[in-house]
């Protein structure tokens, strides 16, 4: 960029910059703090911090739990099968990105 | 309002007489075919669409009743305008659960988002900015999402985009409008596919003296004519004349931030990688560059050509190109 003065809107990018609380990740994904509790004891998600309210998430948490929660309404599935789902799908994003280079 | 028919028997496969089950058991089947998150079919996203209204309405007694109430005569695809006081007696206007209630088509990416012929049936739905539970005292607003589309480069140099919105608001007498907001959005080096920047701030507006709600934007990239992007490194295929290949050869490889020029060892063979470090993504932690080797063969057209290509057939006797095959 320029040496130009922009009014432009300036972000934090979630995934490098951000840690979410527990709140903060209910609310970007539209999701009750006990789902996100159930998607820890999946271990979907890997929170840092001993308590529900001393857990951090890293901010690739959010992508993975709006994921999540897709999947468990439009197709109906419960947590176990969702957790189940999203290990297959990484599978096959890593071997689609090892044909891919 | 002319729209066009639906037919939501014929998008989820099921005839006129198939019972709830039948309904419930199509939708799933179907859900997991063209679910844009697991499919890789080019028309998911718009067939899981269709698919999702459809089961909307079919699985809702009420609704579905309503929905035959029209009449089976007519076709997908027909002009059609729903009959004065078709829905009289039915009260699906009301409150609603399920993907109704998650309060966006938010930039058209969230949940569900209904066509113009369910709305003129059933009104618009999902759109009431405070949808959710509504408590006493301070709410904060809810968070928003939306996609952006930028290119390759625009995250080498960094970039700004003009994004257009759309989010529900309540009108003065109550009603759900849609209405259309601009934001300048400045896209920092370094950014990556499926990445989001979080805009504090940018999202719903609270109730009762709660805060605003955030924006989240998710990135995406347009598909680029020769490079390809994996994590933060960036992939591009290099052909080489044979005798590039074979003798070594400083050639000119394009990056996005420009040409280069690269130093081909001697005696590279296809589908070798060369590295340079530190042209993928930029950041912290910066990506590579890989230049994938390929080898592209002249015709054999002219006397000149024929000859030079019998003069290195003799000059290997003993080269096997398929010497591996045999067991």
């Amino acid at each position: 960029m320029d040496g130009t003065i922009s009014s432009a809107l300036r972000g934090s990018v979630v995934e490098e910059e951000v840690e979410l609380t527990t709140v903060e990740l209910g609310r970007a994904c539209r999701t009750s703090e006990q789902q996100i509790e159930v998607w820890v004891h999946e271990g979907v998600l890997q929170p840092s911090g001993a308590t529900r309210e001393a857990w951090r998430f890293r901010g690739d948490s959010l992508a993975r739990m709006r994921l999540a929660t897709r999947l468990m309404r439009d197709l109906e599935i419960n947590s176990a099968g969702v957790a189940l789902a999203l290990d297959l799908l990484d599978r096959i994003a890593e071997l689609e990105s090892r044909l891919r280079r | 309002m002319a729209t066009k028919y639906k037919d939501y028997y014929e998008t989820l496969g099921v005839p006129r007489s198939a019972t709830q089950d039948d309904i419930k058991q199509a939708y799933r089947k179907l859900a997991r075919k063209y679910h844009p998150d697991v499919s890789k079919m080019a028309d998911a996203e718009t067939r899981f669409k269709e698919i999702n209204e459809a089961n909307e309405v079919l699985k809702d007694p009420e609704k579905r009743a309503a929905y035959d109430q029209m009449g089976s005569n007519w076709k997908a695809g027909q002009d059609f305008q729903p009959p004065p006081n078709w829905d009289a007696g039915f009260e699906f206007r009301g409150g609603q659960g399920g993907p109704f209630g998650a309060g966006g088509s938010f930039g058209g990416a969230e949940g569900f988002d209904p066509s113009d012929f369910f709305e003129s049936l059933f009104g618009r739905r999902g759109a009431s900015p405070g949808a959710g539970p509504r408590r006493s005292g301070s709410v904060q607003g809810e968070d928003h999402h939306a996609k952006v589309l930028i290119d390759l480069e625009d995250s080498y140099r960094g970039a700004e985009r003009t994004i257009s919105l759309r989010a529900p608001v309540e009108t003065a007498d109550g009603r759900v409008a849609m209405q259309e907001r601009t934001l300048d959005v400045h896209i920092p080096k370094g950014i990556r596919p499926g990445q989001h920047l979080r805009l504090a701030g940018q999202g719903a507006p609270g109730a009762g003296g709660g805060r605003t709600g955030d924006l989240y934007l998710e990135i995406e990239f347009n598909p680029h004519r020769i490079f390809r992007v994996e994590g933060v490194d960036v992939y591009v295929d290099l052909p080489l004349a044979p005798w590039e290949a074979a003798l070594g050869a400083t050639v000119d490889v394009p990056t996005p931030e420009g040409t280069v020029q690269l130093t081909i060892p001697k005696s590279s063979q296809p589908g070798r990688k060369l590295r340079l470090k530190g042209r993928g993504l930029p950041g912290k932690n910066p990506g590579d560059l890989y230049a994938v080797l390929a080898i592209a063969l002249p015709k054999a057209e002219s006397d000149a050509g024929r000859a030079a290509y019998e003069t290195l057939a003799k000059a290997f006797p003993a080269f096997d190109p398929r010497a591996h095959l045999q067991g």
